[in-house]
């Protein structure tokens, strides 16, 4: 489960409890001129992931880490995949990070509504 | 940033216009989208970042391209209601915005009332209304089920 806010210029992903343990990161900031969209998609957990590491994944209990796919990095931190939010990126470390949080409608609406388009 | 190879980007547009045209935008799920589109997921959100990009890009491909010419046929006939009516099922992605997406998000709300703008300046307002009525019902009549 992560949390969403905007801090200023940036998008700020905090990662809560546990999780920090599987994902091996406990917050991600990421510049808002750096965040291309926001998406509520469950069926993004149903998809191949790709190579982990590190991280831990057991298929519907957890997937959370950096999973390599595509030569692309991604940043996963879901246990519950309805409430999956897919956040994508560009100049980053990451191309798309992949998180749970608590309500995925108002989390996309927040990231829209900072994104310039 | 490369485009993926066989990923056209106007044909996904121009596909994503008749999908949402055809079910609202919140009825439309990723999955839907990667079915429906042919593409795959991560290629959607590299292209356009997010559902709600590729729904931005593809309301203002067709208010551009569909919608706006269609305004100028009007405006240069003489019977410029025939003409959108005509036209049918064109009209239906503006619907659908208006009622659906319009009032909840500023960008959208604002592409959609430039438009409605254009549309009560070739027709006038009341007759404007009218036509969208017409074509909301009209909608009705082609479903059988």
């Amino acid at each position: 489960m992560a949390t969403v806010s905007i801090d200023g210029e940036s998008l700020v992903v905090e990662i809560e409890g546990l999780d920090k343990l599987w994902a091996l990161k406990s917050r991600l900031v990421i510049p808002l001129t750096n965040v291309r969209g926001a998406t509520a998609d469950p069926g993004v957990a149903h998809e191949p992931k790709g190579i982990r590491a590190p991280g831990a994944y057991i298929p519907n209990v957890i997937t959370a880490g950096t999973f390599h796919l595509d030569g692309e990095k991604v940043f996963w931190d879901v246990h519950d995949a309805r409430k999956a939010v897919v956040i994508a990126l560009a100049d980053e470390k990451y191309a798309r990070l992949v998180v749970e949080v608590d309500d995925p409608r108002a989390t996309v609406e927040l990231v829209e509504r900072a994104v310039r388009r | 940033m490369g485009r993926p190879k066989g990923f056209d980007e106007q044909e996904v547009t121009r596909a994503a216009v008749a999908l949402f045209a055809g079910r609202a935008y919140d009825g439309l799920s990723v999955d839907d989208l990667v079915t429906g589109l042919g593409v795959h997921r991560n290629s959607l959100y590299k292209t356009f970042g997010s559902k709600r990009g590729l729904y931005l890009t593809a309301l203002r491909w067709y208010l551009a391209n569909e919608v706006e010419p269609l305004l100028a046929r009007a405006a240069a006939s003489d019977q410029p209601r025939s003409v959108l009516l005509e036209a049918g099922e064109t009209l239906d992605l503006l619907l659908l915005a208006a009622a659906e997406q319009a009032p909840l998000d500023a960008e959208v709300g604002a592409l959609i009332r430039t438009t409605l703008s254009r549309l009560d300046a070739v027709l006038g307002s009341s007759p404007a209304n009218e036509l969208l009525g017409e074509r909301l019902r009209a909608r009705l009549r082609t479903d059988d089920r």
